[in-house]
């Protein structure tokens, strides 16, 4: 729920609850002041009958007043005098029909006979003139209610506008691209507040990627280099003269274990690379086509061994670095390849959203823990770096692997949700 | 041939030196900025080999300065980064080639050679080793004039070693150079002496010396006896 919305909500609860209270009291006071307003009309009339029967020494005939009905009742003697007044109904002789009314029911002495006297008075105009002022206040409840609602849903958006604005930079900042967040003009302090707040984190993150991305070429660099001493060095030795056959040994020892540390040092980068998301060559890859190479490139490898290769491509096509697409596939590919028997096989099923590996292998099932780094099987000889990297790259584009072991085989399946 | 080596680390400026270093080739280095900028302003070179990350300067802005020269020397960019923008960037700026650390030395003969075949020849380049003819620009090979038919790995596997006549050139560097980063795969290098063999039975079978010696099992070695 957005927060004008939970806001609005509250806002017009408190404010139509307000009113119906305001409006509740409003019209018990005015209900009051109008009936306040009849008894003392009510009670005029009674004075005037005392002074007519105190003057003439006798009733008034009920006829002669207006807009109101007297009787009279005799009363038994022994009765004691009431004085009160009584909501009921008056009869309207014009319109011939009932309204409410109110009564006055009081005593008089006339000669030695003692009277009930009933005046009443119709409170239809009252009951109108509250209606009317109810229905006005009513008709302002809603009015006040619906500016309310307008005043919220369009003023808000506009006063929430540079928060929107911020919002939507900060979803689109993107390190790699190296994009800051521009500062915009408001007048309101929490926004410009936020917005200093927002800028100076971009600037910071820029600045500790920035740092890191220097660390990630320094400490390469710094390793790269002796590792490029001792090769040439070699390089060099072997030319210097005859060498003996122990001494050739050695030197391809050497050699292999070289090359084995410069690969580790380079998927480590690798990995690290990834991890900070440093990879900037992004664009539209097609699969199909970059399979097809891989598999072109693996020939020869697969006729030596005698794999037989089966491939059941369709068109794919994902958004991603190419250079990472490109390790992907030859680690995929070069696991299901490196790791299979001869006589065995390669299926390789691509569509619009999966690419499946299936590879007849020695080996059992592998374990979850072979995704971790540096986890290898006692007959691997690769760095122990390729599953991690495969699965560094799926969690950074937010691709699933699955790995099965289906009739003694081991499947790969990226699932490409885009 | 004269060629400019621009590094820092002494021991592989050093041995740079010693493996670029042979008759027709002189060999000229610089290790800090200063001294590199003084050269190419002075001097010009069939090609620079230029480390990147130098004590007292970028490398890059070398290769600009190089640029704004308007020299012909060809660049070859030595680095440690792996990174693919400082790749793109030197390229951009107009460099050859881009090899990163750590490389064989036959693999950096190999480009630097390109380079400068490419350079003076202008496309229309072949390198001949005494019966031995391979025309750069059709990938044609022949010997004696009469025409070789090699596969794509042979005939890479004959320019590489004729950049690298005389060397020992060992079997880790040529599986690199055939096979890039799909190397992994494989541990035993049996593949590529598949292709040496059938190479220099072509070869042989066309007429030539026996110019290929295999070094005690570390690598091989092209050249005459």
């Amino acid at each position: 729920m957005k927060l004008a919305d939970r806001y609005n909500r509250v806002n017009l609860l408190a404010a139509l609850i307000v009113l119906m209270i305001t409006g509740g009291i409003y019209y018990c006071v005015i209900h009051l002041i109008f009936t306040e307003k009849l008894d003392r009309d009510l009670k005029v009339e009674e004075n005037e009958i005392k002074q007519y029967v105190a003057t003439y020494k006798k009733l008034p005939l009920p006829a002669s007043f207006l807009d109101q009905q007297v009787h009279y009742r005799l009363l038994k003697t022994g009765v004691k005098e009431n004085r009160f007044f009584k909501n009921t109904s008056y009869f309207n002789v014009k319109e011939n029909e009932s309204e409410p009314g109110r009564s006055l029911i009081t005593t008089l002495n006339q000669g030695d006979n003692l009277y009930e006297v009933t005046i009443t008075k119709s409170r239809l105009e009252a009951d109108d003139l509250i209606r009317i002022i109810l229905l006005i206040t009513l008709g302002v409840t809603c009015l006040l209610l619906l500016s309310l609602l307008l005043v919220n849903r369009f003023f808000l958006k506009q006063l929430w506008k540079p928060f929107y604005s911020i919002l939507s930079q900060m979803k689109a900042f993107n390190l790699v691209k190296m994009n800051s967040i521009e500062l915009n003009p408001t007048e309101v302090d929490e926004f410009q507040e936020l917005n200093k707040s927002a800028t100076q984190m971009a600037a910071s993150v820029r600045q500790d990627y920035k740092e890191l991305k220097n660390f990630t070429d320094n400490a390469s660099h710094e390793m790269m280099t002796p590792l490029a001493v001792i090769n040439s060095k070699l390089d060099t030795l072997l030319q210097a003269g005859p060498i003996t056959q122990t001494q050739g040994v050695l030197l391809e020892d050497i050699y292999t274990a070289i090359n084995r540390l410069t690969k580790l040092n380079q998927s480590l980068l690798l990995l690290t690379k990834i991890e900070n998301n440093l990879m900037s060559d992004v664009q539209v890859v097609d699969f199909k086509e970059l399979i097809s190479d891989k598999c072109r490139q693996f020939q020869e490898i697969l006729s030596r061994e005698n794999i037989k290769l089966n491939i059941n491509l369709q068109p794919c096509e994902i958004e991603m670095s190419r250079y990472l697409a490109d390790i992907l596939l030859n680690n995929l590919l070069g696991n299901a390849i490196k790791y299979n028997r001869t006589n065995g096989f390669v299926s390789i099923n691509l569509n619009v959203n999966s690419l499946e590996i299936i590879n007849s292998g020695k080996s059992f099932a592998l374990t979850e823990q072979h995704f971790d780094r540096f986890f290898k099987s006692a007959s691997s000889e690769g760095t122990g770096l390729g599953l991690a990297i495969i699965k560094q790259i799926c969690e950074l584009y937010n691709f699933s692997i699955d790995y099965s072991f289906p009739e003694g085989n081991h499947c790969f399946t990226v699932l490409i949700d885009s | 041939m004269k060629i400019l080596i621009v590094e820092d680390e002494l021991p592989l400026l050093e041995s740079m030196i010693t493996y670029f270093t042979e008759v027709g080739t002189i060999c000229e280095s610089a290790s800090t900025y200063a001294s590199a900028s003084e050269k190419i302003n002075l001097y010009s070179y069939d090609c620079v080999l230029l480390d990147l990350g130098l004590p007292d300067g970028e490398g890059l802005n070398l290769l600009k300065e190089l640029k704004k020269l308007k020299k012909n020397d060809g660049v070859l960019i030595i680095s440690a980064r792996h990174s693919l923008d400082d790749k793109l960037c030197g390229l951009d700026l107009g460099a050859d080639d881009y090899l990163v650390k750590p490389f064989h030395l036959s693999e950096l003969k190999a480009r630097v050679t390109a380079i400068i075949r490419r350079k003076k020849f202008d496309g229309n380049n072949v390198i001949t080793f005494n019966e031995i003819t391979v025309d750069i620009t059709n990938m044609e090979t022949s010997v004696n004039g009469q025409p070789i038919t090699l596969t794509r790995k042979e005939y890479d596997l004959l320019v590489y070693f004729l950049s690298n006549k005389g060397k020992v050139v060992t079997k880790n560097a040529i599986a690199e150079h055939l096979w890039g980063d799909e190397m992994d795969i494989s541990d035993d290098f049996d593949f590529i002496y598949t292709h040496i063999k059938n190479l220099r039975k072509k070869i042989i079978e066309a007429g030539t010396n026996d110019y290929l010696q295999s070094v005690y099992g570390i690598g091989y070695k092209f050249g005459s006896v």
